[in-house]
C-alpha cells in the first residue's frame, strides 16, 4: 500500500515535471517571434548604432575609425546647433500648448451638456488624419493669398503691413511658430482623450464634499481636480515631449529636406535624414541619433523627478 | 440665471471649437472641386462641382493613384494581421503561461518603447541594405513588415486584457483536456474581441498615416504609400492645389470612414487605452 502511494506520487511528480517543461516550451514558442524581432531590431540595433557612430561610414560601409569625432564634430556644426535649438524651442512651446488645450477641451466635453459625445468626436478628428494630409492642407490655408490671411483681412488686419507680409510659412521668423500652432491643434485631440480618461476615473464624492463646504467651481478645479490629475499631467507632458523632440513630418512637408526657409524648420530628426540620405554620412547620422536619444532620455528622467516618483507609477 | 449664462458660454465655446476642428477638412474637400484660378478667391464653395482634379490624379500621376492606394492598403492590412497574431500570442504567454525568464522578458518588451525610431533609422537602414531589402523588388515590402511586425504596446494591451479574463473558463477547458494552444484559440481569443478591435484600428491608422519609415525604406516609386506620395507630389503640385487636395481627400477618406463607423467605439477604446497606458 505504502509503496503504491509512493509510486503514484512519483508518477505524479514526473508528470507534473513533464507538464511544466511542456508549458515552458509553449510559453517560449509563443513569444519567440516577437522577442527575436525585438532582440535584433530594437536592442541589437542600439548596439549597432553605437558601433556605426564611431566610424566614417559611407554608402559602401565603414571606411575609417573615428573614435568620438562624429560627436565632437556635431556640436561644432552650426546647422546641427540650429536643429537642436529649433527642436527645443518647438518642444518647449508645443508641449504646454497642446497639454493646456487638451485639458481645456477635456473639461469642456466632460461637463454634462447635451451632445458632449458629438463634440468629443469632433475635437478628436484632427488627430485622426495623417500628418501628410493635414500639413498639406495647412500649407494651403497659410499661403499669402490663403484663407487664414483672408480671415485676418476680414478682421481689419492689413496683410501688406504685417512684418512678414502674411508669409507665415515662408518667412524664417514665423515658420516654426506656424508649425507649433498646427501641431498644438492636431495633437490636442489625443491629449483631450488622455485627460478625459483620467477625469472619468475621479471619484465624484470629492467634488460633492467640496460643494457642500461652499467651494465654487474655480476652487474645485484648482484644489481638487488639478491635483488629482497629476498622473495625467505627467503622462501627457512626457509623451508629448518625446513626440515633439522627434518632429519630422511637418518640417519636411512644410520646409523641404533643408527645413527652409533659412533652416528655420530644420529639426534634429530632419538633420539625421539629411546626414544619411542626402550626404550619405551614416556614421554622423548615427551619432546624432544617439545624441537625440540621450536628450529624450534625460528630459524624461528630469520630468519624472519634477512630477515626483508616484506620478510615474500612475498612483494618485 | 447665472447657470444659464454659464451654459450658454460653454455651448458657444464648444460650437466655436467644432468649427476650428472641422472647417479645414471642409476646406480641403471644397478646394479639390475648384478650378485652379478659383483657389485664391477663397469662396466657401466651388462655383461648379469641378472634378478635373480627381480625373487628373486618377489618370496623370506616376506612380498611379491605384499603386499608392494598393501599397498603403497592402502594407496596413498585413501589419494589422502581424500585430494581431504576434501581439495576442505573446500577450497570452506573458499573462497566463509560466516559464523561466517571463518577467524579465516582459520588462525587455516595455524597455523597447524607450528607443526612438530616429535612433534606429541609421542601423536599420544599413542592415536592410546589407540584407538586400532596400530595392525595387517586392522584397522591399519585407523590410517594412519586419520593421513593423510587432508592437510593444499591443503585447502590453493584450497581456493586460488576458489578465482580467476569469481563470475558471480556462480551468474548465483544461479539465476537458485542452492544451494551451486550444485554450488560446477557443477561450482567450474569442473573449478578447474588444482589444482585437482596438489594436486593429490603432495599428491600421498608425500604419496608413506613417510617413517616416516609408520615406526611408520605400525608395522605389512603385512601392510608395499615400503619405509618401503626398510628400513627393507636394513640390510638383505647389501651385496646383486642387489635385493636391483631391489626393489629400482620397487618402483621408478610409480613415474617416473607419472613424465614422466606429466613432463611439474609438473614443471609448482610446479612453480605456489611456487609462492603462
Amino acid at each position: 500500500m505504502a509503496t503504491d502511494l509512493a509510486e503514484a506520487s512519483a508518477v505524479r511528480v514526473r508528470s507534473r515535471h513533464a507538464r511544466n517543461i511542456k508549458e515552458y516550451v509553449t510559453g517560449w514558442s509563443f513569444i519567440a517571434a516577437p522577442m527575436s524581432l525585438f532582440a535584433v531590431l530594437s536592442l541589437g540595433i542600439l548596439l549597432y548604432a553605437i558601433y556605426i557612430s564611431r566610424y566614417d561610414w559611407g554608402l559602401l560601409g565603414a571606411r575609417q575609425y573615428l573614435g568620438w569625432s562624429n560627436f565632437t564634430h556635431s556640436i561644432r556644426d552650426p546647422v546641427f546647433l540650429r536643429a537642436i535649438r529649433n527642436s527645443l524651442v518647438y518642444a518647449a512651446l508645443v508641449v504646454p500648448l497642446q497639454s493646456a488645450l487638451g485639458l481645456v477641451l477635456a473639461l469642456l466635453v466632460n461637463s454634462k451638456i447635451k451632445g458632449s459625445n458629438f463634440f468629443r468626436a469632433t475635437f478628436y478628428f484632427p488627430s485622426m488624419a495623417s500628418s501628410a494630409a493635414i500639413t498639406t492642407l495647412f500649407i494651403l490655408l497659410m499661403t499669402p493669398a490663403g484663407l487664414f490671411n483672408k480671415i485676418l483681412h476680414f478682421f481689419g488686419v492689413n496683410i501688406s503691413n504685417l512684418f512678414n507680409q502674411g508669409q507665415w510659412l515662408s518667412d524664417s521668423r514665423t515658420a516654426l511658430y506656424s508649425v507649433i500652432v498646427l501641431n498644438a491643434w492636431t495633437t490636442s485631440g489625443t491629449m483631450m482623450l488622455f485627460y478625459l480618461a483620467n477625469l472619468q476615473g475621479i471619484d465624484g464624492s470629492y467634488e460633492e464634499v467640496a460643494k457642500t463646504d461652499g467651494a465654487n467651481r474655480w476652487q474645485i478645479l484648482r484644489y481638487i481636480t488639478m491635483p488629482l490629475l497629476k498622473p495625467a499631467h505627467f503622462f501627457v507632458v512626457t509623451t508629448g515631449m518625446i513626440g515633439a523632440l522627434q518632429l519630422y513630418d511637418q518640417a519636411i512637408l512644410a520646409g523641404g529636406a533643408d527645413g527652409s526657409p533659412n533652416y528655420s524648420l530644420m529639426t534634429m530628426v530632419l538633420y539625421i535624414y539629411n546626414a544619411c540620405f542626402r550626404q550619405f554620412k551614416f556614421g554622423y547620422g548615427a551619432a546624432i541619433g544617439l545624441e537625440l536619444f540621450v536628450i529624450i532620455f534625460s528630459l524624461t528622467l528630469a520630468q519624472r523627478f519634477l512630477f515626483g516618483s508616484r506620478a510615474w507609477k500612475g498612483d494618485n | 440665471m447665472k447657470i444659464k449664462i454659464g451654459k450658454f458660454l460653454l455651448l458657444g465655446a464648444l460650437v466655436t471649437y467644432s468649427f476650428v476642428s472641422f472647417i479645414p477638412f471642409f476646406w480641403s474637400i471644397s478646394t479639390s472641386f475648384k478650378t485652379e484660378s478659383e483657389v485664391y478667391l477663397n469662396h466657401l464653395l466651388p462655383q461648379h462641382l469641378n472634378t478635373a482634379a480627381y480625373v487628373h490624379i486618377a489618370t496623370k500621376i506616376t506612380p498611379t493613384l491605384y499603386s499608392l492606394f494598393f501599397n498603403s492598403l497592402f502594407i496596413a492590412v498585413t501589419v494589422v494581421i502581424l500585430h494581431l497574431v504576434l501581439g495576442s500570442t505573446a500577450g497570452y504567454a506573458f499573462a497566463r503561461l509560466r516559464f523561466p525568464g517571463r518577467d524579465i522578458l516582459f520588462y525587455m518588451v516595455l524597455a523597447t518603447m524607450m528607443i526612438p525610431d530616429q535612433l534606429r533609422v541609421v542601423p536599420v537602414y544599413i542592415l536592410f541594405v546589407k540584407m538586400g531589402l532596400i530595392s525595387g523588388h517586392p522584397s522591399n515590402y519585407l523590410a517594412i513588415f519586419l520593421l513593423k511586425a510587432v508592437g510593444a504596446l499591443d503585447i502590453f494591451l493584450f497581456r493586460q486584457y488576458f489578465l482580467n479574463i476569469p481563470k475558471d473558463l480556462e480551468d474548465a477547458a483544461r479539465i476537458d483536456g485542452a492544451g494551451p494552444l486550444q485554450i488560446f484559440t477557443r477561450i482567450m481569443l474569442p473573449n478578447a474581441m474588444p482589444i482585437v478591435a482596438t489594436v486593429s484600428i490603432l495599428t491600421f491608422q498608425g500604419t496608413w498615416n506613417d510617413l517616416f519609415w516609408p520615406s526611408i525604406i520605400l525608395q522605389a516609386p512603385n512601392h510608395w504609400t499615400l503619405p509618401f506620395g503626398i510628400l513627393q507630389f507636394q513640390g510638383q503640385f505647389q501651385t496646383d492645389w486642387p489635385p493636391m487636395m483631391a489626393l489629400v481627400v482620397l487618402s483621408t477618406l478610409p480613415i474617416l470612414l473607419i472613424y465614422l463607423a466606429a466613432q463611439k467605439f474609438i473614443i471609448n477604446m482610446q479612453l480605456g487605452t489611456a487609462v492603462k497606458g
